[in-house]
């Protein structure tokens, strides 16, 4: 593609539910890069997780367009399937599988969708546990680690895709205060890695160190956005104030 | 004291001996078994695909609805479809349906045991329906959605992530729902099979003394059931143990 256009482009998009009545999203336009990380940030219901996961359709858009990479991934030819495979989402709660090990959790996507060699998949895998600390924990179930080690699973299970861009929805809020640091850690070391990333978090010093922009949003609307710099240090809408008083 | 013996050694005779007639119960308890049997491959075959309509309509109704295709409106209908079955089926007593399987379906045909396992097949399908689809809906949605956006389709999802999920956790429900099949057959006679229950109430009447063969057929009943709950909970343990 035109190294020009942005790697996902939104129009107008919105979520109503219970015919119109809820207006989670309320007309979004939106843009993102390659080697970008976009942090939204805003209060509880302000439609945050509802757009994240519109991106990759886990939520099914009222209307608007969500062009990926040159095709609107809302119409009805698209293989949203191969598409998700290119955008991995992190979750809140990590939703491993506890059945499988944490290394039959990495190679099940990479070895049955890219049908990849298990052995291959397996070395790239211990690699990336390796990278994230984990290197022990290969052969143990999802309920034998902590909250940040599961985390630090679900990201490196992501990246067995290699994916293209990262979805993240407050991937720490779910943590105890002392496994935050952790997690943050590997997102960093990802974003200055190049990865694309959108990352719904309140946690305000890794928007401000790793962001490239923050995204303001209130009642499934955009209101603001611009560089970390400009939204901590001189938020323009209110409501953006209002909230800033509130989280710092 | 000696007389009591006596007169319950003579009973025990008459009913068990004479004439054989202890093959009677055996006979009927070999019914019995084939019946539940039949009934509950059966049942385990038109519960899982049930499940699936029910569940993938449930789980895709809104993906579907962005698109109406004709896929759509296959499922929609086969969902219908299921929910009258379950609604009729867990709605009327599994006698009436033999007796109308037998009297009023299958009424040209004169194999009354081929038209209970039938009839049990079908009401059994209906609770491991349920069963199954319960298991499914009781996975965390989380689940799905991690299947989904790594990139699996909904069907590989089910298979790879959250069948395996379900299968440990319904296994025990399961083998209970086939416990509760091998005692509801004892209602076969109705249609003239010769069951364990049936062959019991054929001693009585031909012998007129009722204590010997119905306490038997009882007990026949009871230590099945209590063998069988003693392996559920075996197998129920062991899955726990299995578990992380
Ligand atoms: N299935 C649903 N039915 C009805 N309303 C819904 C549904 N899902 C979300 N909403 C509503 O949409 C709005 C946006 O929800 P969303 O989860 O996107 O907010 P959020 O910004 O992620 O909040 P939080 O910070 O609490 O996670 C909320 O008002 C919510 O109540
Ligand atoms: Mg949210």
């Amino acid at each position: 593609m035109n190294g020009n256009t942005p790697y996902i482009v939104v129009n107008d998009l919105q979520k109503h539910y219970k015919g119109g009545a809820i207006r989670a999203l309320d007309g979004i336009d939106f843009s993102i890069n390659r080697g970008e990380v976009v942090v939204i940030i805003g209060p509880s219901g302000s439609g945050k997780s509802t757009f994240l996961r519109s991106l990759n359709l886990l939520e099914i858009p009222t209307h608007g367009d969500i062009i990926v990479n040159g095709t609107n991934i809302i119409e009805k030819n698209v293989n949203i399937d191969e598409h998700r495979q290119k955008m991995c989402m992190v979750f809140q709660h990590f939703n491993l599988f506890p059945h499988m090990t944490v290394l039959k959790n990495m190679t099940l996507a990479p070895v049955k969708l890219l049908k990849k060699p298990q052995a291959e998949v397996e070395t790239k895998a211990l690699n990336l546990l390796k990278r994230v600390g984990l290197s022990d924990r290969a052969y143990a179930y999802p309920d034998q680690l902590s909250g940040g080690q599961k985390q630090r699973v679900a990201i490196v299970r992501a990246l067995m895709m290699e994916p293209d861009v990262m979805l993240f929805d407050e991937p720490t809020s779910a943590l105890d205060p002392e496994m935050v640091g952790e997690v943050l850690e590997v997102m960093k070391e990802l974003a200055s890695d190049g990865m694309t990333m959108v990352v719904v978090t309140h946690e305000m010093g890794f928007a401000r160190e790793v962001g490239s922009r923050v995204i303001f949003m209130d009642d499934g609307r955009i209101l603001e956005q611009g560089s970390p710099a400009d939204i901590f240090g001189n938020p323009q809408n209110p409501r953006l104030k209002d909230f800033l008083s509130k989280v710092l | 004291m000696a007389t009591y013996f006596a007169e319950l050694k003579n009973d025990f005779i008459l009913n068990f001996i004479d004439e054989g007639r202890w093959r009677w119960l055996w006979e009927g308890l070999g019914n019995t078994l084939i019946i539940t049997f039949v009934a509950l491959l059966m049942g385990l075959a038109i519960g899982i695909v049930i499940a699936a309509v029910r569940s993938t309509f449930d789980k895709n109704r809104e993906s579907m609805e962005m698109h109406k295709g004709f896929g759509y409106y296959v499922l929609k209908l086969s969902n219908a479809i299921c929910h009258l079955y379950l609604t009729v089926i867990r709605g009327t007593p599994v006698v009436v349906q033999l007796l109308i399987m037998y009297f009023i379906v299958f009424a040209t045909s004169r194999d009354s045991l081929m038209v209970a396992m039938i009839a049990f097949g079908i009401n059994s399908g209906a609770y491991v329906a349920e069963i199954l689809r319960g298991g499914i809906m009781s996975i965390d949605n989380g689940q799905f959605e991690a299947g989904r956006s790594l990139g699996f389709n909904y069907i590989q999802t089910m298979i790879y992530i959250i069948i395996p999920q379900v299968f440990k956790n319904v296994l025990p429900v399961l083998c209970n729902e086939f416990i509760v099949l091998l005692k509801e057959t004892s209602v076969a006679g109705y249609v003239g099979i010769v069951d364990l229950t049936k062959a019991g109430d054929l001693i009585r009447g031909r012998t007129f003394s009722a204590f010997m063969p119905l306490i038997a057929v009882a007990l026949i009943y009871l230590i099945m059931v209590v063998i069988l709950t003693a392996l559920v909970g075996v197998l129920e343990r062991r899955l726990r143990k299995n578990e992380r």
